[in-house]
C-alpha cells in the first residue's frame, strides 16, 4: 500500500503534467499574433545567449564551407565586372531610346538560418537577422537559387521566416517566356519529404511545358518581380476545363539552406515610379493623346502645304497657258519662256 | 534512493554540456534534419532521473523553446514534448529495466512519437507527414539514440544505468 507521502508525491506529478498540458493547449489556440509576439520576447530575453551560440556556430560552419565557393566566384565575379560599365551604360542608352525607368535595385540583409530540431523546422525558419539590421515583416527572403519566403515576424535580432512549405504561403508567379501566369502556392500532397509547389490558376487556353521557369511576378508589393520560384515538373490537375495546375520544382530548398538574403526596401523608396499608379497611367495616356494630335496638325499642316503648292503652280500655269499660245500665234520662233521659280510650301502659305 | 546534492550537479553539467551541443556543435555537424537532438536528449536523461512531473515540466521547457525558435505552430512543441516527458518517466518506471540498450532506444522511440505528436498538432499534410515519419524522423531517431548510448556510457554512475543486457 502506497504511503501518504508517495501519494502526494503522485499528486504533485499528475497536477504538475495537467498544468503543462493545459498551459500547452492555451498556447495552441492563442491567436498566431499573440504566439509570434510571445516567440520573439523569449527569443530576445531568456534564449538570447543560445540563439547567439547558434548563430556563432552558423557562421563558423557557413564561412569553412563557403570560403572555397566565394573565393571562386569572386574571380568570375572581378572578370565580369570589367565589362559592366560598359554594358550599364548601353543598358541605360537602351532604357532611354525606349523611355523605360531605371531598374528598381533594392537593399538586402544577409543573415544565417539557424536550423532546429523540430520536425516543423523548414516551414518556418529562424533568421539571424532583425529589426535592428533593417528586416520587418514581410520582407523577401531569398537564396543563391531562388525564392525562400518572407519574414513573419522579428525581433531585435532575430526574425521569423515563413518559408514556401508553409500551408499559408502564396506568391504571385509567370513563366519566364511570359505565356502563363499564376499565383505558387505549396503542395500538400507532395511525394518527398522536401515538398513541392503548385502554380495554379494557370487559364485553360496557356500550357505550359515541363522545363519553363517560373519567377515571381511582382503583383501584390511583396516580392519583387524575377526571382526564381522553381521549374514546371508536370501537371497536376485540371479544373473543370477553366484551369490548370502545375507541379513545380522548387528553386530553392529551406531545409538545406545555410545563408540567405532578406531584402528590405529602404524607408524613403518609393515604388511608385516602378508601379505606374492609375493616375500616372492617365497622365501618361493624356501625354500620348497630345503627341498623337500634334503629330496630326503636322500631318495635316503637311497636307494643306503640299495643296497650296498645287494650287500655286497651277495658276502659274494657267496665267502662262494664254501667253504662250499668243506668242506662238505672232512669233512661232520665239523661244520658250523660263520654267516659273519653285514655290516652297511654307511661303505658299 | 534520493539522489545526492554531488550527482545533482553532475547531471546539471551533463544538462549543460546538452544545451551546448544543441547549439554550438549540431549546426557543425551534418544535415541539420538528420542530426541528433541534444535538447531532446536531456529532457530523456531528466526524465531516467526525475518522477514524472518533474518530466513533464522539463518537456514543456524544452517545447517552449523550440516553439519560440520556430513557431510553424506556437504550443504543438510544448504539447509534444510534455506528454512525451511525463509518460518517458512514468513508463521507465513502470515498464523498463534499468538497461543501457533499452534506455538508448527508449530515446531514439521517444523522439519519433515527439515528432508524430508534433507534425500532428501543427497541421502538417498526410504525404509530407509521412515521408517525415518514414525518413527524416527515424534517421534522427537513430541519431540521437546512438549518442544517447555514448552519453549514458560515460555517464552510467550518475543515471543509476546498468551495462549488461
Amino acid at each position: 500500500m502506497a504511503s501518504a507521502s508517495d501519494r502526494s508525491y503522485t499528486r504533485r506529478d499528475t497536477v504538475l503534467f495537467f498544468v503543462c498540458v493545459g498551459l500547452s493547449v492555451v498556447a495552441l489556440v492563442t491567436p498566431t499574433r499573440i504566439g509570434l509576439a510571445l516567440a520573439d520576447a523569449l527569443r530576445e530575453t531568456a534564449l538570447a545567449p543560445l540563439v547567439w551560440l547558434q548563430a556563432r556556430a552558423e557562421e563558423g560552419r557557413t564561412s569553412r564551407v563557403r570560403f572555397r565557393e566565394v573565393t571562386a566566384q569572386r574571380d568570375s565575379s572581378a572578370y565580369l565586372a570589367q565589362g559592366l560599365p560598359s554594358l550599364l551604360a548601353e543598358n541605360e542608352r537602351l532604357r532611354q531610346l525606349l523611355s523605360l525607368r531605371r531598374r528598381l535595385s533594392s537593399s538586402y540583409v544577409a543573415a544565417e538560418v539557424l536550423h532546429q530540431s523540430t520536425a516543423t523546422d523548414g516551414r518556418t525558419l529562424l533568421l539571424s537577422a532583425g529589426s535592428s539590421q533593417g528586416v520587418s515583416p514581410f520582407d523577401p527572403v531569398v537564396s543563391p537559387e531562388g525564392l525562400i519566403g518572407v519574414v513573419l515576424s522579428t525581433a531585435e535580432r532575430t526574425s521569423i521566416a515563413m518559408t514556401w512549405a508553409h500551408p499559408e504561403f502564396r506568391v504571385s508567379a509567370f513563366t519566364v517566356t511570359g505565356n502563363a501566369a499564376g499565383v505558387v502556392a505549396p503542395s500538400l500532397s507532395a511525394v518527398s519529404g522536401e515538398g513541392a509547389l503548385e502554380f495554379r490558376g494557370v487559364p485553360y487556353r496557356d500550357s505550359v511545358p515541363p522545363g519553363s521557369l517560373v519567377l515571381s511576378s511582382g503583383l501584390g508589393g511583396v516580392y519583387p518581380k524575377g526571382i526564381p520560384v522553381g521549374t514546371v515538373t508536370g501537371l497536376v490537375r485540371e479544373q473543370a476545363g477553366w484551369e490548370r495546375v502545375y507541379r513545380l520544382l522548387p528553386a530553392a530548398n529551406p531545409g538545406s539552406v545555410g545563408h540567405v538574403l532578406v531584402l528590405i526596401a529602404p524607408p524613403s523608396s518609393d515604388l511608385a515610379a516602378a508601379f505606374p499608379s492609375d493616375s500616372l497611367l492617365k497622365a501618361q495616356r493624356l501625354d500620348s493623346l497630345l503627341r498623337a494630335r500634334l503629330a496630326d496638325s503636322l500631318a495635316q499642316a503637311a497636307r494643306d502645304a503640299a495643296a497650296a503648292r498645287r494650287d500655286s503652280l497651277a495658276r502659274v500655269r494657267r496665267r502662262a497657258a494664254p501667253a504662250d499660245s499668243a506668242a506662238a500665234s505672232a512669233t512661232p520662233a520665239a523661244p520658250a519662256p523660263p520654267p516659273p521659280a519653285p514655290v516652297r510650301g511654307d511661303s505658299a502659305r | 534512493m534520493m539522489p545526492t546534492r554531488a550527482s545533482r550537479i553532475q547531471v546539471v553539467l551533463v544538462l549543460f554540456l546538452m544545451l551546448v551541443l544543441q547549439f554550438y556543435v549540431r549546426p557543425r555537424l551534418w544535415g541539420p534534419r538528420v542530426s541528433p537532438d541534444f535538447l531532446f536528449l536531456g529532457l530523456m536523461l531528466v526524465a531516467l532521473r526525475s518522477s514524472p512531473g518533474i518530466a513533464a515540466l522539463a518537456g514543456f521547457l524544452v517545447g517552449l523553446a523550440g516553439d519560440a525558435l520556430t513557431p510553424a505552430r506556437f504550443g504543438a512543441g510544448m504539447l509534444a514534448n510534455t506528454v512525451v516527458g511525463y509518460f518517458a518517466s512514468w513508463g521507465r518506471a513502470v515498464f523498463f529495466a534499468d538497461n543501457i540498450l533499452v534506455n538508448a532506444a527508449f530515446v531514439g522511440v521517444g523522439l519519433w512519437v515527439r515528432d508524430l505528436l508534433t507534425l500532428l498538432l501543427s497541421g502538417a499534410g498526410d504525404r509530407p507527414l509521412l515521408a517525415e515519419l518514414t525518413v527524416y524522423s527515424p534517421l534522427e531517431a537513430l541519431a540521437t539514440a546512438a549518442f544517447a548510448l555514448l552519453v549514458l556510457l560515460a555517464s552510467r554512475q550518475w543515471f543509476s544505468v546498468r551495462l549488461e543486457a
